[in-house]
């Protein structure tokens, strides 16, 4: 059965996730007033957390997710790759 | 050393104001624009949101749509910011990235001292308060949002002037909380602004803005180019002003 689900976390900004699942993540949404240069590397972490299964695999999602950052050179400012994948496991609990 | 284009205040519609901000890296990119500072206002008032918010979470929208407040999304992160027409000086710094430090809260802390240089003229002590704002005894004069995209710096930012926080509050959804007068005067020990710390005018502080932006560069005033002008209008059409950007998230 499907579960939506709501969360906003305050680190040095604000990030919210809205995240729907079931025995996957069905759909995702990241807002918040972070900072991501270049921001479109948003979209491409949003894609690569999609369809990953529920329980998520904390580690291995926050390599991926870095290794995103890495190769398109990008830097987050006000919250981190771990925030965003520990939101992610208290989202989907 | 590159010589800045600095563009004096006018005031333009929220659409415009980014669009050109838009319009003008592209034309730096290409080396046919000067880096540009460039100061303005924003008429109609409006609200903008940082390019990751929710427009529905951040912004009334009711009450925007009600009182002729425009909401545009920016091409920079950050939080939702009431621009009012008489309330604030809005900036745009536009230029070459290595014309700045590479680190990006660096970059930030040496365009807000041109600022704080400013606000100095007008006998305002603020310092620079990473990320991005800068304060007068713990309170939020200045907020400031940067994006960088082809070798591009943009930074933008907004110095109040006089601040309106219960206009501010009808206008922006106060994530779970109601507007209540206990929050109002908490927000108001949090923000300050420049008739709150002197008698100084707003042409005062434009000009304090300019001789701030002015002391580390060698400017030459001029003004938006008709490729810019003309760039600036495609963009509000494409994106600025259009829902699928505004409503994008």
């Amino acid at each position: 059965m499907m579960k939506t689900n709501s969360i906003t976390r305050k680190f040095g900004k604000l990030l919210c996730l809205d995240v729907t699942y079931g025995d996957r993540i069905e759909s995702l949404k990241i807002t918040g007033d972070f900072f991501l240069h270049p921001e479109e590397t948003l979209d491409q972490i949003v894609t690569e957390l999609t369809g990953v299964a529920v329980p998520i695999q904390k580690d291995v999602l926050i390599r991926k997710t870095r290794y995103i950052l890495d190769s398109n050179e990008a830097e987050m400012i006000g919250i981190s790759v771990d925030d965003i994948i520990n939101t992610l496991e208290e989202a989907t609990q | 050393m590159k010589i800045f284009r600095m563009i004096t205040f006018q005031y333009f519609n929220a659409f415009t104001n980014m669009a050109l901000d838009e319009a003008i890296m592209e034309f730096v990119r290409k080396d046919i624009s000067q880096p540009t500072i460039r100061f303005y206002g924003w008429e109609p008032s409006a609200v903008s949101i940082g390019v990751f918010q929710g427009v529905r979470n951040e912004v009334n929208l009711d009450a925007t749509k009600n009182t002729g407040v425009d909401v545009v999304r920016r091409l920079t992160g950050g939080g939702a910011v009431y621009h009012d027409r008489l309330g604030e000086v809005t900036y745009s710094l536009i230029a070459p990235l290595e014309m700045f430090p590479t680190n990006i809260i660096e970059s930030y802390r040496v365009i807000c001292d041109d600022i704080i240089f400013a606000l100095k003229e007008l006998g305002i002590d603020a310092v620079f308060s990473p990320i991005n704002d800068i304060l007068v005894n713990e309170q939020k004069i200045s907020g400031n949002a940067q994006t960088r995209r082809n070798g591009i710096l943009l930074q933008h930012g907004t110095i109040l002037y006089q601040v309106d926080v219960e206009k501010m509050f009808s206008l922006l959804n106060v994530s779970d909380q109601k507007i209540s007068d206990k929050l109002i005067k908490s927000v108001q020990k949090r923000v300050t602004s420049v008739v709150d710390q002197t008698g100084a005018s707003i042409e005062d502080l434009k000009k304090a803005l300019v001789m701030g932006f002015k002391r580390n560069r060698e400017i030459a005033f001029g003004d938006y180019s008709e490729q810019e002008k003309s760039r600036a209008q495609e963009l509000v059409k494409e994106r600025f002003n259009n829902e699928i950007w505004t409503f994008r998230l």
